[in-house]
C-alpha cells in the first residue's frame, strides 16, 4: 500500500471523488445526464483553476492568501476594459488580454515581495490581497458593468459540440502536463523539499518562487474570466472564499504545506472533492442548520483519511 | 367501478381548477450565515410553507444555506435547477451576477424570487424592503429628532455591497434636505457588532462634540455600548437595531433611538407571493418598480421611544437574538394578483 501511494497521495483523494460521485448518482438520479454534468463542472471550474495555480506556490514551500483578490481585480479589469471599449469582438478580446495581464502584473508583486524582499509569504499575500480587494473595489466601487452577450453565451455554449467548460478544464490537463515535464517542476519541488540544499546546488531559488507566484496568478486570472463567463457582469466583491478553499484542495489532493511534495493533478481532484461535498449535502435533504458543520465534518474527515492512510 | 371513481375524481379536479395541481416544490438558497437574522428568514419561510396547508396547497422546501460566494450561490441555483423545482427563491450574494443562471432557470419554467437585495435580472422578480426606503426612515428620523440641526457621523456596512451602497444613497438624500446638519465623517464597519463599537469608539474621540450617529443594523448595539461607556447617553441621539436584547437595553437605559425594520419575514412575504404565482395567478400591471422594474416594495415597519413597548410586548418570550418581524400575509399578497 504504502509502496503504490509514494508520490501518489491523489490516489486517496480519486477513492474520495469516486465514493462522492457514487453517492451523488444514488441521491439523484440524473446526476450522469450530460448537461447536468456540464453545469456541475461550470459550478467547480473556477477553484479547480485557482487550487491547480496555488499547488505550484505550496510546492515551493510558499502560500497564496492573495487569489482570491486577484480574482477580483481581473473580473473588474476585464469588464470595465470591455466596456470602456465599447463592447464589440475586438473589446472582449482586449478585455481578457487586460484580465490576463493584470493577473501577471498581481504575482510579479507577490514574487518580488516574498522571494526578492524575503517577507514573509502568508502576511505578505494577505497583505496583497487587501491592496488587490481595494483597487478592484476603486476601478468598480458597484457590482454591475454586464459584459457583451456574446460572451457569456459563449462560456455556456461550446465549439464543435465540445461545451466551452470541458475545453478550458483540458487545456488546464494539458498546461499541467506540460509544466510537469519541464525541469522548472522539479526544481520547484526542490525548492520547497529542501531550500537551503536548492540554493547551494546552484538553483536561482528567488526566480522559481517569483515563477509559481506567476503561475499561480495566471490561474486565478483564468477562473476569473470563467467566473466573468458565468456571470456576465463585474463584481468587486467576487472570488473572497477561493483562497482558503483553494488551499483546503491543494491539500486535499495530497500536497504538502510545507512543500515539495505532491502536484497539481491531485488538487484539481481536491477541488472537485470539495465541490461534490457541497452538492452531496444538498441532495441529501440536510436541515440548513447542519449544513455547514455537516461539509466541515466532511472535509476535516478526508483530510484525516489521507494522513491516516498515507501513514501507514 | 375503481376506474370509473378514478374518472369522477379527475372530473372533480377538473371542475376545482386551480386546486388541481395544489403541490410545489421551492428552492431557497442563502449565501450567508453570518447573523441569527438569516436564520429567522429561513425558519420562518419554512412556517409560512407549512401554512399554506390549511389552504390545501402542499408547499415543500429545500434549503441551501451556507457561506458561499457568487459562484457557490450559483451552485445552490444550479442544483435547484437539476433537481426540478417550480421556483427558487433567494437571498442573492449580488446584485448582476445571476442574469445567466436566471435566465437558464426561467427557460425551464422555474420562477425566480430574490429577496433582502434587488437583482438586474428580467428573468427573476423581488419581493422585499426598499433598502433605500429603509435608511431614509431612519435618517429622517434622526434628522427631526435633532430638530434639523447638528453634527453627525455615519457607520456603514460593507463597502460595495448593493443594499449598503443604496442604503447610503439614502441617508445622503435625507440629510441633503437638511442644510443644518452636517455629516463629520462616513465610516465602514463591515455590519459587524464589535467593529460598530470600535468605530463609534474612534468617532466619538475624533469628533467630541457630535449630536447624532447614523448607524444600520447590528452594529448599533455595538456604537450604543460606545456611546454608554463614554457616558454620553443623554447627549447623543442615534439609530437602534431590531433584536429583542437590544430593546431590552433601548427600554432600560432609557435611550433616545429609532429604527427602521428589515424584516426577517421578507423571505416567507416572497414564498406567499410565488406560490400565488405557481397558482397561475396574474401579476397587476401596476406593481412593480423600483430601479431594475422587477421589485414589489412591501411596507418597512418603524420601532421609536413612542412603540418601543408594543414591541417589547410582542417579543416577549423569544430570544435576545430575534428579531422584530412583519411578514406579507398570504391574503396581503393576493392583492398584488389581477
Amino acid at each position: 500500500m504504502a509502496t503504490l501511494l509514494d508520490g501518489r497521495l491523489w490516489l486517496i483523494t480519486l477513492t474520495a471523488l469516486l465514493v462522492l460521485v457514487g453517492v451523488n448518482a444514488a441521491l439523484q438520479p440524473n446526476f450522469l445526464e450530460p448537461s447536468v454534468l456540464q453545469s456541475n463542472l461550470t459550478t467547480f471550474l473556477p477553484l479547480v483553476l485557482v487550487a491547480i495555480g496555488q499547488t505550484y506556490v505550496v510546492l515551493a514551500g510558499d502560500i497564496d492568501l492573495s487569489v482570491g483578490a486577484v480574482v477580483a481585480l481581473v473580473n473588474v479589469t476585464t469588464v470595465s476594459v470591455i466596456a470602456a471599449l465599447g463592447g464589440d469582438s475586438q473589446s472582449v478580446l482586449a478585455g481578457l488580454a487586460a484580465g490576463i495581464g493584470v493577473g501577471i502584473a498581481c504575482g510579479l508583486v507577490n514574487g518580488f515581495f516574498v522571494a526578492v524582499l524575503r517577507f514573509q509569504p502568508i502576511v505578505t499575500t494577505f497583505a496583497t490581497s487587501i491592496v488587490f480587494a481595494g483597487l478592484a473595489l476603486r476601478i468598480l466601487p458597484d457590482a454591475g458593468l454586464p459584459v457583451p452577450e456574446a460572451y457569456w453565451r459563449g462560456y455556456a455554449g461550446g465549439l464543435f459540440g465540445v461545451p466551452t467548460v470541458v475545453l478550458v478544464l483540458a487545456a488546464a490537463l494539458v498546461t499541467i502536463a506540460v509544466v510537469g515535464r519541464r525541469p522548472f517542476f522539479t526544481r520547484l519541488r526542490a525548492v520547497g523539499g529542501q531550500r537551503t540544499a536548492a540554493f547551494q546546488t546552484g538553483l536561482s531559488v528567488g526566480r522559481l518562487r517569483i515563477a509559481a507566484y506567476v503561475l499561480s496568478a495566471v490561474f486565478a486570472a483564468l477562473a476569473s474570466l470563467c467566473l466573468t463567463g458565468e456571470t456576465a457582469s463585474g463584481d468587486p466583491l467576487m472570488g473572497q472564499t477561493l483562497a482558503l478553499s483553494s488551499i483546503s484542495a491543494v491539500v486535499l489532493g495530497g500536497t504538502a504545506l510545507a512543500g515539495g511534495v505532491g502536484g497539481p493533478f491531485g488538487s484539481l481532484l481536491g477541488a472537485l472533492v470539495l465541490g461534490m461535498i457541497g452538492n452531496v449535502i444538498f441532495f441529501a435533504g440536510l436541515p440548513f442548520e447542519y449544513q455547514t458543520l455537516v461539509q466541515g465534518l466532511i472535509v476535516l474527515a478526508a483530510l484525516a483519511g489521507g494522513v491516516l492512510v498515507a501513514r501507514r | 367501478m375503481k376506474a370509473a371513481f378514478l374518472a369522477a375524481g379527475l372530473a372533480l379536479a377538473a371542475l376545482t381548477g386551480a386546486n388541481a395541481q395544489e403541490t410545489f416544490t421551492i428552492g431557497l438558497s442563502n449565501g450567508w450565515v453570518g447573523s441569527e437574522w438569516r436564520t429567522q428568514m429561513i425558519e420562518e419561510a419554512e412556517a409560512a410553507a407549512k401554512a399554506w396547508a390549511d389552504k390545501g396547497v402542499t408547499v415543500n422546501v429545500v434549503v441551501q444555506s451556507s457561506n458561499v460566494d457568487v459562484q457557490g450561490q450559483i451552485g445552490h441555483v444550479r442544483n435547484f435547477i437539476n433537481q426540478g423545482v417550480d421556483a427558487i427563491i433567494i437571498n442573492p450574494n449580488s446584485p448582476t451576477a445571476f442574469d445567466p443562471i436566471f435566465a437558464q432557470a426561467k427557460a425551464k419554467g422555474i420562477l425566480v424570487v430574490s429577496t433582502d437585495a434587488e437583482v438586474s435580472s428580467k428573468d427573476a422578480i423581488y419581493v422585499g424592503i426598499d433598502q433605500k426606503g429603509w435608511a431614509m426612515k431612519s435618517a429622517e428620523w434622526l434628522a427631526k429628532t435633532l430638530d434639523g440641526k447638528g453634527s453627525i457621523v455615519t457607520i456603514n456596512g460593507v463597502a460595495g455591497h448593493p443594499a449598503n451602497q443604496m442604503r447610503v444613497e439614502g441617508y445622503q438624500e435625507v440629510f441633503k434636505g437638511h442644510p443644518d446638519i452636517k455629516i463629520l465623517n462616513e465610516a465602514n464597519a463591515n455590519w459587524d457588532q464589535a467593529q460598530g463599537q470600535q468605530t463609534t469608539q474612534t468617532l466619538l474621540a475624533t469628533y467630541p462634540d457630535v449630536n447624532g450617529i447614523w448607524v444600520q443594523d447590528g452594529m448599533a448595539a455595538g456604537a450604543w455600548r460606545a456611546i454608554m461607556s463614554a457616558g454620553k447617553t443623554k447627549d447623543i441621539v442615534a439609530t437602534g437595531e431590531i433584536r429583542k436584547d437590544f430593546l431590552d437595553l433601548w427600554s432600560k437605559e432609557g435611550l433616545t433611538s429609532g429604527a427602521s425594520v428589515n424584516p426577517p419575514g421578507v423571505m416567507a412575504s416572497a414564498l406567499n407571493v410565488a406560490v400565488h404565482r405557481l397558482m397561475g395567478k396574474e401579476f397587476k400591471d401596476d406593481v412593480f418598480g423600483g430601479v431594475y422594474g422587477n421589485a414589489i416594495y412591501i411596507p418597512i415597519p418603524f420601532v421609536s421611544n413612542e412603540n418601543l413597548a408594543e414591541n417589547l410586548k410582542a417579543a416577549e418570550g423569544k430570544p435576545g437574538y430575534w428579531s422584530v418581524t412583519a411578514q406579507v400575509s398570504i391574503d396581503e399578497a393576493a392583492a398584488f394578483f389581477k
